[in-house]
């Protein structure tokens, strides 16, 4: 699926030059770029300064004052108060009585860490076996191979969903580290493991096309040996690769943990996610809408930002890689 | 009873089944009932069995209310009425003899199995009924070892049960106790006990049209998983006392499949007039108010909690137990209940009659509870709340976390785990969290049911637990097994609503804050709903108007 | 090609193994699965419990639960579900019908508006309609799909269900095509439209970057050369050749979707299919009918990929030599 040629170390500063002269790249890195001062600054700054709730502060039976008139900030009948132009409650309230745009304030900043951190895992992980894989070739190629094929073959939501609940009721214990079960790591690990074919294949691909040429023979011929070719030539090579993998993962990556979070498996409750406020709000979409759409907005326009400048990237870098994932 | 029946998790509020102190209600005042007409019901998904001796979900026995009879039944009204337990297929209320320990009925001659079986009841088929379950791994065995030579039945040392003698032709059929039970009679009455044609086969007989016979005014037709169920009248039916209902539609078709969004477009739209489900919280309050005449909520035989686990820290300490009852508003919990539900502290429901008696023990006070943590010396102990996955359950759980965050306690997380999974956990000692969210719904109505399941330490095991919180008082065990010995009736109510204050006073292992009601939203044309806990809304008492 | 083909079979099937025994282990590992339990009921003896694990086989080690349970499910044809006791081969049969419907439909409508939408942003490339598109494209794909199914089906059926162009949308639920092949599309609309809209953008792309490959081609020169008008070119010549990398990602795609995808999209829609099924089933952590659907799946996954390369291999002759 990818037949792009080796960049050069150079090529970046050019890439990055092409990157300026598109308007939908910078666009999308200045929303990035604002969402993630949002959601990391911006939230606890928020809570001091706008509003004094935090995002597990619940008042069911609170009331906030609008118009001179005292509203509940949840009816008998269950119903949150809706979006206004307030300090609290800016977006309104969950079920619990607790400030939506303070939750997705900091749902973004689990979203975007377990996007992030489990995108880093899954192209590390790939370009491990993608470089040991091609570069050592036959036992060791054939069963990481194999090994690749039986995580592609696998459904991924399934495969993903087996996974979490295998880990979600007593943790994992590998020898002397013992995860436990309502803890982050689960779901970065799982969404990084589904995906690492994805990316492993094609860096393999990449790799075994570059072994061939003369810049290795070179190197080998000089007596290096195989892990500094692998980390002193091959990587540098297939570096740009990753970068648009790593981009286009993210994007992937979040919106893996809000299908996990809306199958029950992903971030744990107490800790809001994007996913998981969408969870909980889906229940009462009828009567509070607000706290199905807000989150998905957020997640959309963070996705779109990110696919967005992975696409630009990928572009400027390569502009003949053809390089998919699919969610 | 638990509901079994779980459709898609995210989409329901799957909380249990259970009861209804019955409410008795008549939908609209469209005057004397009407036969005649085809019922269009729905379901999310398929019942759990229509097996009596296997079935032990709402949506099964709800079904066999309709096909199947036993010896004994509950009263077929609303209300407190429910309880009151009338013979079926006994010609009368069982002679009590041998101190409480014997009960001898006599049958009815002139009932009839439906085809392709054809031929009356008889004595030895209710035998029957009862030694089957022990073959076929029934959930219902544990109401009736406590009849003589049951034990020895089921470790296949006996060829019968020997305290069950059966007489063909004498029709009678007595039932030697152990020991003396006031609830034998409600035991006698679920369907675990009905009547099923001697030799049918040790599995489970859903869908085997050869051996699924009814005794009632309706009889299964076609049960196609998945797809539908369709209820048409007995034709070996006739009305045995002018009490016995006769049913008043003709057929009744039961789509499989229909979420609960579905269900209130199709009724809205006239497609459908009876869903078997609860209305999402969420739609009701609007439904509510747009159809006033079609919408209704039903108290259930229900009790709604947090079990405290008093084996584990910190909750060993009676302070600690005392200070969630303190903390938690139950106000706020029903609010994330939508509403519905009646805020309470007590085990018992409403539906109880004379044994629930609504305490005022521990009234919503933060400050009291953050002061008997730290008397208990239990400041900043860590927490770890389980929940099942079914909403408003984790919303509960997370109040809940906020709350003891707010008394001194360290809550390390919320643990949501699926429904179909949690209660299995809970029910194992190995599983059994600190403190978790639970509920539990009335096998039968009568206070022993709660009771003496859920709270008398004698019954603690290892697996299959259903004492959740390990409540072992001597005192309280004590006074359950003096109650269970008397006959049902005021005293012994009287003596239920004594265990029930007793229990949350001197032992406080749950926090109870609620009794679930049930939102229902039926056709214009759908009539006669008769609500209980047992078997929820009636089928043999609706009716549609002509239109 | 045939010794090609026959050693796909072979891993096709090793893998299908391999995913079995995987999917056994970890549902074995898992505590609080014990399914002797859930079928006990709520008030079982110690003996009851044991009567069912005797009988269900859960004593017996866990090779020979394995080989039975496959004995079940591939031989004896009747694998019987832990949850309720129902066949599980049957139902799964109910669904493939209802998941190919839902997945055919909403490719038919990605391919046709991903195929139009790459096009003319790649004849229009670097101007604006191209800008424009790309963004809508990757807004397409950037989007929750249980979300988008979520949010149009309270838009389109409550909230503005009294609006005469909404009304007609039933609220979820499946019709079968033989029975009323209208009420199967209306049924069928927001799920194909919900699913589509998420692979329209990839689709868009991959036919951009391919027409802007094979615009420069030199049989595409040629063609121009030889006087051909620019639209013949683009139809004979541009877009057969650009289509080839379309196919093949059509293969892997589809595979997903069926295999996969639609467990988050069919249970929003109340669709019944086998999506909804698997999701029901993981949640239950229902072991029979998990591993016929966790087979179902891996299966489409594993033969549109072998489909898509021999497809591949077979539209593109250059590919054979490497």
């Amino acid at each position: 699926m990818i037949d792009s040629p080796p960049v050069a170390a150079g090529g970046f500063r050019t890439a990055l030059r092409r990157l300026r002269r598109n308007p939908a790249a910078i666009v999308s890195a200045i929303v990035l770029v604002t969402i993630v001062f949002a959601c990391f600054p911006g939230a606890p700054l928020w809570v001091s300064h706008a509003c004094n709730h935090g995002p597990s502060d619940q008042n069911i039976q609170g009331t906030i004052t609008e118009n001179g008139h005292k509203v509940p900030v949840v009816r008998n009948d269950g119903t949150p108060i809706g979006p206004g132009l307030r300090a609290c409650y800016l977006l309104g309230a969950d079920s619990n009585g607790r400030d939506l745009f303070v939750r997705i304030l900091y749902g973004g900043r689990i979203s975007l860490e377990v996007g992030f951190i489990s995108a880093i895992v899954c192209v590390t992980v790939a370009l491990v076996l993608g470089i040991l894989s091609a570069y050592a070739g036959g036992m060791t190629d054939s069963a990481i191979s194999r090994l690749l094929d039986l995580i592609w073959s696998f459904p991924v939501y399934l495969l993903a969903v087996a996974l979490a609940t295998a880990f979600a009721v007593h943790g994992i214990a590998v020898g002397p580290i013992h995860v436990a079960s309502t803890s982050l790591a689960i779901p970065i690990v799982v969404i990084a493991i589904v995906y690492v074919p994805y990316v492993a294949r094609p860096i393999r691909g990449q790799v075994l096309s570059l072994r061939r040429m003369e810049f290795i023979e070179a190197a080998v011929a000089s007596g290096a040996g195989p892990v500094k070719i692998m980390l002193a030539e091959l990587l540098p090579n297939v570096a740009s690769m990753a970068l648009v993998f790593l981009t286009l993962i993210v994007a992937t990556n979040i919106l893996t943990e809000a299908a996990l979070s809306f199958l029950g498996v992903g971030v744990p409750l107490l800790t809001p996610s994007w996913g998981n406020i969408i969870e909980q709000g889906y229940q009462t979409i009828v009567t509070a809408p607000w706290l199905t759409i807000a989150p998905g907005l957020a997640i959309m326009i963070t996705v779109v930002s990110l696919n967005v400048l992975g696409d630009a990237l990928r572009d400027a870098l390569d502009p003949h890689a053809r390089l998919r994932i699919r969610n | 009873m638990r509901r079994i029946l779980i459709t898609v998790a995210v989409l329901l509020l799957a909380v249990s089944a259970g009861c209804g102190s019955g409410s008795s209600s008549s939908a609209g005042s469209a005057g004397a009932p009407v036969d005649g007409g085809t019922l269009r019901g729905a379901i999310p998904d398929n019942p759990d069995h229509l097996d009596s001796g296997i079935s032990f979900a709402v949506e099964g026995w709800e079904l066999l209310e309709a096909t199947n009879n036993g010896l004994l039944t509950f009263k077929k009204a609303g209300g407190g009425q429910q309880s009151v337990i009338e013979p079926d297929i006994a010609t009368a209320m069982p002679v009590v003899t041998d101190h409480g320990r014997t009960y001898t009925f006599q049958v009815r001659k002139n009932v009839m199995f439906s085809p392709p079986v054809n031929r009356a009841v008889r004595p030895s088929d209710f035998q029957y009924a009862i030694e089957r379950l022990f073959h076929v791994g029934s959930p219902g065995v544990g109401f009736y070892t406590n009849i003589a030579g049951a034990n020895a039945y089921a470790a296949h040392q006996a060829s019968h049960i020997s305290g069950i003698v059966a007489d063909d032709k004498t029709g009678t059929i007595a039932f030697h106790l152990v020991k003396p039970d006031g609830a034998f009679l409600d035991d006698m009455a679920i369907p675990f006990a009905f009547a099923v044609p001697a030799g049918m086969p040790y599995k489970d007989i859903s869908t085997d049209p050869q051996w699924r016979v009814a005794t009632g005014p309706y009889m299964v037709k076609t049960y196609t998983p998945k797809q539908q169920i369709v209820l048409v009248r007995n034709p070996n039916f006739h009305q045995w006392t002018a009490a016995s209902p006769k049913g008043h539609v003709n057929e009744v078709d039961i789509t499989i499949g229909t979420t609960p969004e579905q269900a209130v477009n199709e009724t809205i739209d006239g497609q459908l007039d009876w869903y078997m489900e609860a209305v999402p919280p969420d739609r009701f309050t609007a439904l509510r108010a747009q159809y006033p005449k079609q919408t209704f909520l039903f108290p259930r035989n229900n009790v709604t909690y947090f079990s405290m686990n008093t084996r584990k820290p910190p909750f060993d300490k009676l302070g600690v137990r005392q200070a969630v009852n303190y903390a938690i508003d139950r106000n706020a919990l029903v609010k994330i209940f939508g509403g519905q539900g009646i805020p309470s502290e007590t085990v018992l429901p409403p539906g109880f009659g004379s044994s629930y008696q609504e305490h005022h023990l521990y009234p919503h006070d933060l400050a009291k509870a953050k002061q008997l943590i730290q008397q208990a010396g239990a400041t900043g102990a860590s927490v770890q709340i389980w929940t099942t996955n079914a909403d408003p359950a984790p919303k509960a759980a997370q109040y809940l976390a906020s709350v003891l965050s707010q008394i001194g306690l360290n809550v390390t997380g919320v643990k949501a785990v699926d429904d179909s999974v949690y209660w299995d956990t809970l029910l194992t000692q190995s599983g059994d969290p600190q403190i978790a969210f639970n509920h539990f719904d009335q096998d039968f109505p009568e206070g022993e049911d709660f009771i003496d399941t859920t709270l008398n330490g004698e019954h603690i095991v290892n697996v299959g637990n259903n004492d959740v919180s390990n409540t072992n008082d001597p005192t309280l065990n004590a006074m359950i097994d003096r109650t269970k010995l008397m006959p049902l009736g005021a005293a012994r109510n009287a003596q239920w609503a004594k265990i029930d204050a007793y229990f949350m006073q001197h032992d406080a292992g749950w926090a109870p804050f609620l009794h679930l009601e049930q939102a229902t939203f039926v056709s214009p044309r759908l009539h006669g709903l008769i609500f209980t806990g047992s078997y929820f809304e009636l089928i043999p008492e609706m009716w549609l108007s002509k239109q | 090609m045939v010794r090609l083909l026959l050693g796909r079979l072979a891993g096709l099937v090793a893998v299908l193994v391999a995913i079995s025994v995987m999917v056994f282990v970890i549902f074995n590992v898992i505590p609080g699965g014990d399914p002797a339990l859930r079928l006990a009921g709520r008030h079982p003896t110690q003996q009851n419990i044991r009567q069912i694990r005797h009988d269900w086989g859960f004593d017996q080690p866990l090779y020979t639960q394995y080989f039975d349970m496959m004995n079940h499910l591939f031989i004896e044809r009747d694998l019987i579900s832990y949850q309720d006791q129902t066949p599980v081969l049957p139902a799964i049969r109910r669904g493939i019908p209802r998941t190919l419907s839902l997945a055919i439909g909403a490719a038919l409508i990605w391919m046709i508006f991903g195929i139009t939408i790459g096009v003319l942003s790649g004849l229009y490339q670097g101007r604006w309609l191209d800008r424009v598109l790309t963004v809508v494209a990757l807004a397409g794909v950037s989007i929750p799909i249980f979300w988008l199914g979520a949010v149009l089906l309270y838009l389109l059926t409550y909230k503005y269900h009294s609006w005469p162009v909404f009304s007609w949308i039933p609220p979820g639920g499946y019709v079968p095509f033989t029975q009323d092949p209208a009420g199967w599309a209306t049924h069928l609309f927001l799920p194909w439209i919900t699913l589509a809209v998420v692979s329209i953008g990839f689709y868009a792309r991959v036919v951009r970057n391919s027409l802007l490959d094979t615009r420069h081609q030199d049989y595409v020169r040629t063609a121009k050369a030889k006087g051909l008008s620019p639209s013949r070119v683009l139809v004979r010549h541009t877009l057969r050749t650009c289509l080839i990398p379309v196919v093949t990602l059509f293969g892997l795609d589809f595979g997903a979707v069926v295999g996969g995808t639609v467990i988050l999209i069919e249970p929003i829609f109340g669709l019944e299919g086998v999506g909804q099924y698997a999701q029901e089933s993981v949640a239950h952590l229902d072991l029979p009918p998990l591993m016929a659907l966790t087979l179902y799946g891996a299966f489409f996954v594993v033969f549109f990929n072998m489909l898509a390369d021999l497809t591949y291999l077979w539209l593109d002759p250059r590919s054979r030599t490497t």
